[in-house]
């Protein structure tokens, strides 16, 4: 029992190399110049008020739609599950560059309709965008909660007098506060982190920022301040490992039939939601297709996106698993898969600028299709090891004693029962950790070997360029991909709380 | 049709492009240029780092010098102009060196990367094709390129057009800009050094006042043509795009004497290895037939050979472009921090 397993050994190199991109920006700031001057200030500003706005904004669009869609018998209720829930799988630069392109004076809708709207831009228009991308979180968390619910306090409440709103808002909400605050904190984390969002709409945060630096190439300064924005991206994250969701023991479900005429005030109330989020960046898309033709887009791009991120799922895949079985083992082992977690914390901008000074120290790396490989599996692993986490604890651990027992070594044990059982989850990881690194852009565009240009980067020079037509093919396939993900996600473990009220169903 | 000889011209060498014999005598008659059909062929692999071009433009020619030379490999990187010259100063800091070429949009880049000494020195020849005001030391300029004010004259009707760029804020008009654009960022660095950083935070600050943003400088033209403003901030060629595919656009340029709004900038290219190939590819690009292309599509001032520069603006020697080093505007930083420091980006 002395020695350690060999996962151990495996698992610990994994969550060093976590740790490493951590340490590579701390000595780099070391030589920055500036700690913090004040246009810091406006840009710590910035990000926080993008983070509340878009926080708040989620709950106050999620909560209503999570109980419209856990309580009230609408026809398709399903169908307006899954539709509201899609923006969850689609990045949400897709949406920031159509509505930077569809808006505004000269924007595609002035254009077609003649009708001036307002310009999405700044601190409004990145709120807006991130709102719309980010609700389902609240909306999914709200409704887990919200269908656990015991319905006979408000029945009670109801009976006494109290009003129909009251009664949710005094009764039911208070005891769906924690996942309400998960949903919200992801939706915080989640705008903290994004990069293309700030950057089309023009709004200096954080990640914004650090590119600008980069480009500059003031490493130390870009450094210091990725140090900065991990330490906000710490402390949501310490915030969402303390909220617990609330488990009441299961009763009465709360339902509500509504008559013809509220059954359509409330769909019409949806359908802005969806015509924003999921209908204008495909009808923008579809018409620059149809108007620009397929222009230079060549299909190189999409291969390089799937090749690297290809690499990357094969390699996460591999190197979960010792992770897994090294969790399995003890509590050292769980402490390194817990390490390894960081890197989801890290933004796609973080994870480029460190890596690139990593590649300029170790010139065989730099600008090379591995580097970039590496950064998709330090900021994508832990997406593998969820999947194979679910995978394990649904696990009836029985068999693996009943193993042990029969004289099976623990790792034979591991390979014939628990391999074979968690393989659903790994090929599920893998699938996960592919799409999204089909879809990430900071990282790409700072580490990707020249000349290698995926759907995402090809996305953002057509933009910075200015031809936007040009954007329609690599937006579509990024759409595509993303409904893949959704309908992986919705298949997947985690999200079976999307399948339509099983307790409603089961009575 | 013109995009379309050049393309054949370039690629196939099939057909002889009709070369200009007339000039306008902008630049001394004697400078001599080279024909894609007198080059080499083009073998190996290079690496071209190329700082955000005029988008599908630039890409055709790089395209067109592609596909007529089977036998090349061209690796492109591509980036903002600043960036990489940047990219390519921490690349040479730590001894690590992938490109061959730097091709950017703005003097000041190369010259940063020229100044650092990792340019080197181009073949006698190579220079004989400008005349002596371009004639630099180890990078060649491509094309120019000029800072103009377009304006609505209908909207613009007998009000006074300012005669220097540090009036405009003082001017009884609607002004369009794009603060995010390059362009605009180191025509502001021009401000910076002739005029100082204070007169030009005030300068900002005033514009913002009155100015509407846009994306970029199309979209600039674009509005003041729409009449959305009286006048714009824009380089001379997104005028003169608008007009050809509009021709009775409502749009005139206007000019200022002798300051950084009608600052004269060059895009250029360097060779980072002493690499014949790379020499070569840079022949290409000073060719008749790439700079006929340059001003007959992108209407940029040819600025190799003898090749007559587009139609609708003034002969370079009758505008006064401020006298400043181009190679001082790669300094952007304290730019940024001006422009940031004014609320305007």
């Amino acid at each position: 029992m002395n020695t350690w397993p060999k996962s151990y050994i495996v698992a610990a190199l994994i969550a060093a190399t976590a740790l490493f991109p951590v340490g590579v920006l701390l000595s780099l700031a070391a030589d920055s110049t500036q700690v913090f001057d004040a246009y810091n200030i406006q840009v710590l500003v910035n990000t926080v008020l993008l983070m509340l706005i878009t926080a708040c904004g989620a709950v106050l669009l999620g909560v209503p739609l999570a109980i419209l869609l856990t309580y009230v018998q609408i026809p398709w209720k399903k169908f307006w599950l899954v539709l509201l829930a899609a923006p969850l799988a689609m990045p949400s630069y897709l949406g920031a560059f159509t509505f930077y392109a569809a808006f505004g004076y000269s924007g595609e809708i002035s254009q077609l309709t003649g009708i001036e709207t307002p310009t999405f831009e700044g601190l409004f228009g990145a709120s807006v965008i991130m709102i719309l991308y980010t609700y389902p979180f609240v909306l999914l968390s709200t409704r887990a909660a919200l269908s656990s619910l015991d319905a006979s306090q408000v029945y009670a409440a109801r009976t006494l007098g109290m009003s129909l709103f009251k009664s949710l808002w005094h009764i039911a909400l208070p005891r769906v506060a924690n996942g309400i605050a998960a949903g919200a904190l992801l939706a915080s984390l989640y705008a903290l982190s994004d990069f293309g969002t700030p950057a089309f709409m023009g709004l200096d945060t954080f990640t914004r920022v650090i590119y600008v630096e980069y480009n500059a190439f003031g490493l130390s300064q870009a450094a210091m301040l990725s140090l900065q924005l991990l330490v906000i991206v710490a402390l949501v994250l310490y915030l969402e490992s303390r909220v617990k969701g609330s488990q009441e023991p299961p009763g009465r479900h709360l339902l509500f039939w509504p008559n013809k005429k509220q059954t359509l005030l409330m769909i019409t109330a949806i359908i802005p939601v969806i015509l924003l989020a999921i209908v204008l960046p495909i009808g923008i898309f579809s018409l620059w297709l149809w108007r620009d033709g397929l222009g230079n887009f060549e299909l190189a791009y999409a291969w390089h996106s799937a090749q690297a991120s290809m690499l990357a799922a094969a390699a996460a895949m591999i190197i979960a698993l010792p992770l897994a079985h090294a969790s399995l083992r003890g509590k050292a082992g769980r402490l390194m898969e817990r390490i390894v977690f960081v890197g989801f914390g890290i933004p796609g901008i973080v994870m480029g600028t460190a890596l690139v000074y990593v590649g300029l120290q170790l010139p065989f790396l730099y600008q090379t299709l591995g580097l970039l490989v590496v950064a998709y599996l330090l900021r994508f692993l832990p997406l593998a090891i969820g999947s194979i986490r679910t995978a394990t604890e649904n696990l009836d651990t029985t068999t693996v004693n009943a193993a042990r027992i029969l004289g099976a070594s623990p790792n034979e044990a591991f390979r014939r029962i628990t391999l074979p059982l968690t393989m659903r989850g790994v090929i599920a990881g893998g699938a996960l950790v592919f799409l999204e690194a089909m879809r990430e852009l900071p990282a790409t565009l700072l580490l990707g070997p020249t000349g290698y240009e995926t759907l995402a980067t090809y996305l953002w020079r057509v933009y910075e360029a200015g031809y936007f037509g040009l954007a329609a093919i690599p937006g579509l396939l990024l759409i595509f991909i993303s409904a893949l993900g959704l309908i992986l996600m919705l298949t997947g473990e985690r999200f079976n709380d999307l399948e339509l009220n099983k307790e409603s169903k089961a009575r | 049709m013109q995009r379309r000889t050049f393309l054949q011209t370039l690629s196939l060498a099939s057909l002889a492009g009709t070369i200009p014999s007339i000039s306008f005598n902008t630049f001394a008659n004697t400078l001599s240029g080279e024909s894609v059909k007198d080059l080499p062929p083009l073998q190996g692999e290079l690496t071209l780092y190329l700082g955000r071009g005029e988008g599908g433009l630039y890409e055709d020619v790089l395209n067109a010098i592609k596909k007529r030379n089977p036998e090349f490999t061209l690796k492109i990187r591509r980036g903002p102009t600043a960036a990489l010259a940047n990219m390519l100063l921490a690349e040479a800091k730590a001894g690590v060196s992938r490109a061959d070429l730097f091709w950017a949009v703005d003097s000041g880049a190369i010259g940063q990367v020229a100044n650092a000494g990792l340019a080197k020195p181009l073949p006698a020849e190579i220079m004989q094709q400008f005349s002596p005001e371009f004639r630099f030391n180890n990078w060649a300029p491509v094309s120019g390129r000029i800072r103009t004010l377009p304006y609505n004259p209908s909207k613009v009707g007998n009000k006074q057009l300012p005669k220097s760029i540090m009036e405009l804020p003082n001017c009884d008009l609607s002004i369009a800009w794009a603060p995010a654009y390059a362009s605009f960022q180191s025509f502001v660095t021009a401000m910076r050094l002739i005029e100082g950083e204070e007169a030009t935070l005030q300068w900002l600050t005033a514009m913002k006042r009155k100015a509407r943003k846009y994306a970029g400088e199309l979209g600039v033209v674009m509005a003041v043509e729409r009449g959305e403003a009286d006048i714009g901030l824009a380089n001379h060629y997104y005028t003169l795009r608008l007009k050809a595919g509009k021709p009775d656009a409502n749009l005139q340029l206007a000019f200022t004497n002798n300051d950084a709004g009608c600052l004269v900038n060059a895009s250029g290219v360097i060779s980072l290895t002493e690499n014949k190939t790379a020499v070569d590819f840079i022949r290409y690009l000073l060719t008749t037939e790439v700079q006929t292309y340059l001003a007959n599509e992108a209407y940029e001032i040819p600025l190799a050979g003898n090749v007559v520069p587009p139609r609708g603006i003034p002969a370079l020697d009758k505008i006064s472009p401020p006298q400043i080093d181009l190679t001082k505007l790669a300094d952007l930083r304290p730019t940024l921090s001006l422009i940031r420091k004014a609320g305007v980006l």
